[in-house]
């Protein structure tokens, strides 16, 4: 439940937690198959294969407890690495809103907003964040929002200011708003910004409420356009509400930040270490559908599990409980639904149990509250304005009743029932280009890898987008993750595509 | 029970369409307690994706329609589908002047996708969540619980102020919130 309505996602959490394809046992791939095995032995095999080094990659929205257990295993055992891995646009958002330093906004407090900044769709990334907004809007019907949104998702429809910005160029966009609004941008951007309509409609709020969904797949500048996000705010006397697709991103930025984790780049770039995914589909996440890992452990069958060599049960939200940094920053304490299938550990048990199969001595791990205090970061250097693109681009947007890559509730009933197939949205101007009909299947081509997907014409959607949905893994895929050497950070950027029937 | 009775609901769900963001919370929370088959229906209308529940008819055609006697309204007037006596005609689909059954989840029809093959229905009936709200206590159908924005709203058309057209945002338009009705 999430204030007076039932999370979308938290909808389908009863009928995973006893689904049929759970993972309740650990299994060791032989000849391509996986083979059932108790847990010492998979957990000596990760041990005995691990050798020189082990980089444990954990669910980054997992509770702060967890969190600060498996970074006391970090600092007891010399062999291994601790990665909190959420989605690379989000951390980056996150740093940057943090080295703003301004205030986070709950979803109530936008109520009290007089005017919005929406970057992304915000509210297909969190619908219980519209209704702030709407409340707002009902009491002043001229409150200006202005969306910055080149995949026209759900949040553009309600914008009395729709920023026109092509593909990857959201920076640039909300620059020239800031710029319009008289807040330098100097920065996070080189050169001059355009001036703004949009800009100009907020000028004179006084108190903006800017809100933030990280695209994945929208270029590498979202520790920029956070720290700018934060930095308009502050200048209009109001706050940020970071919508992300966890619910403990933040407390994973912080607590990372504070205990020392290495970064998602730097776990990816170590190809001496052993690898074991904890909790989340890191394949699935970042498209990399041919990742191999020596293991996995997962509550439902993902991308990452299929490319593991040895695959473990791990209990999943609502079997634990825990500290978690919601709406607007504030801590909640979290009791479990229920407890987790028999044999089946929480992830800091399983941290702990290959440590005291390594031979580490356990020792009880310190955590204080401060731990999930706000971080000191720097400000993000500043970037060229990237040029605009040619050609067809491909960009992945939100869906309110997906989570991230899909990864648990692509096993949920209803969402595999309202879209069994990714739907391409695409302008009727370029779907009259390629020669394709409205609701046919069509062959979605990028980066040498192809998706089939159902046509929606949208007239909204400007000419040169398409848009697949981005809780598919197959279509993340379509935009390749890479390290970002300028930024130190994994990014995908929207791909040039091709469509045919 | 009777096919008609002189009950009409008072209370029922109401779409504020400038607050629906598509999220499709709605469907979901239906979804998860009708048997996978949720009762509320989408209509586009332009670029919009609305929800639309059934209006429960004091005079409803599909309970004249239906030949199994199927449809009834129960004593509360809710207008409710009896399981095992639908022969999944389709003949309250037509009926509907609002066509608020749905036949039809993503292409595939419904029919094929229920789990209830036993009596092998057309689609899922809204009952306002009979299980919960008849019980009072100012409980809510499953999808005005579950709706984020605070798109719907279940109200009794007794008590409520008319809130005529700031409630609407205009595009509905009417002095009161239940004149379209």
């Amino acid at each position: 439940m999430g204030g007076r309505g039932l999370c979308p996602r938290g909808g389908a959490l009863g009928e995973l937690l006893c689904h049929r394809s759970r993972i309740v046992a650990p299994g060791l791939r032989r000849d391509g198959a996986l083979h059932l095995a108790v847990m010492s032995s998979a957990v000596g095999a990760i041990v005995d294969a691990a050798g020189e080094g082990l980089t444990v990659l954990l669910d980054g929205n997992l509770p702060a407890e967890q969190i600060a257990a498996a970074a006391g295993w970090q600092d007891r055992w010399a062999q291994l690495k601790v990665c909190l891995v959420l989605p690379p646009a989000e951390e980056q958002l996150l740093l940057g809103v943090e080295a703003s330093g301004v205030d986070y906004l709950s979803s109530a407090d936008l109520a009290s907003c007089d005017g919005f900044v929406i970057v992304g769709d915000a509210f297909a990334a969190n619908p219980m964040c519209s209704r702030g907004v709407f409340d707002r809007r009902r009491a002043e019907p001229r409150t200006p929002i202005v969306v910055i949104d080149p995949a026209v998702g759900s949040a553009a429809k309600f914008a009395s200011h729709r920023v026109a910005v092509a593909p990857g160029m959201e920076l640039a966009a909300l620059a020239s708003v800031a710029a319009s609004a008289d807040v330098a941008t100097g920065a996070v951007l080189s050169g001059e910004p355009a001036p703004s309509e949009a800009g100009a409609a907020i000028a004179q709020c006084r108190r903006l409420g800017v809100i933030l969904a990280a695209e994945h797949g929208r270029g590498a500048a979202w520790r920029q356009i956070g720290y700018l996000a934060g930095r308009l705010a502050a200048a209009k006397g109001g706050g940020v509400a970071v919508q992300t697709t966890g619910a403990n991103a933040l407390a994973a930025v912080r607590l990372g930040v504070r205990y020392g984790t290495v970064c998602l780049a730097e776990a990816m770039a170590n190809d001496s270490d052993a690898k074991l995914v904890i909790g989340c589909d890191l394949a699935g996440m970042l498209g990399m559908l041919n990742l191999r890992v020596l293991g996995a452990a997962a509550a439902l069958p993902n991308a990452t599990t299929a490319g593991a060599t040895i695959v473990l049960p791990v209990a999943m939200p609502g079997e634990y409980a825990g500290t978690y940094l919601l709406d607007g920053g504030s801590r909640v304490w979290v009791r479990p639904v229920m407890p987790p299938p028999a044999g089946v550990p929480t992830a800091d048990d399983l941290i702990g149990a290959l440590a005291l199969a390594a031979g580490v001595r356990p020792e009880p791990v310190e955590r204080r509250d401060s731990d999930l205090d706000r971080v000191d970061v720097p400000a993000p250097p500043p970037v060229e304005p990237p040029r605009p693109p040619r050609g067809p681009m491909l960009l992945l947007g939100r869906r309110a009743d997906q989570a991230g890559e899909g990864a648990l509730t692509a096993h949920a009933a209803w969402q595999a029932a309202v879209q069994p197939v990714p739907e391409l949205r695409i302008a009727p101007a370029d779907a009259e280009a390629a020669g394709i009909e409205n609701f046919s299947i069509v062959t979605v081509r990028a980066a040498n890898r192809a998706v089939k997907a159902a046509v929606k014409m949208t007239p909204e959607l400007p000419p040169g987008v398409m848009v697949l949905p981005e809780g598919f893994p197959q279509a993340r895929a379509l935009l390749g993750a890479r390290v970002d050497d300028s930024i130190g950070a994994v990014a995908a950027s929207p791909a040039a595509v091709e469509v045919s029937a | 029970m009777e096919t008609h009775t002189s009950q009409t609901v008072t209370r029922r769900v109401l779409v504020d369409l400038d607050r629906c963001i598509e999220c499709g919370s709605c469907a979901a929370a239906c979804s998860v307690s009708h048997a996978q088959v949720p009762a509320i229906h989408f209509a586009r209308a332009g670029v919009a994706l609305l929800p639309v529940v059934c209006r429960q008819c004091k005079a409803a055609p599909c309970v004249d329609t239906c030949p199994a006697e199927a449809m009834v309204c129960d004593d509360d007037g809710v207008v409710r589908r009896r399981l095992f006596r639908c022969v999944g005609c389709g003949s309250c689909v037509r009926a509907c002047p609002f066509g608020v059954i749905p036949t039809r989840l993503s292409g595939t029809p419904v029919q094929s996708r229920s789990p209830d093959r036993l009596s092998g229905h057309q689609a899922a009936k809204c009952d306002l969540c009979h299980d919960r709200t008849a019980a009072g206590n100012g409980a809510e159908p499953r999808c005005v619980a579950a709706c984020p924005s605070g798109a719907l709203m279940f109200l009794d058309e007794r008590t409520e102020e008319p809130l005529g057209a700031e409630l609407l945002g205009g595009r509905t338009a009417g002095e009161h919130p239940f004149k379209r009705r």
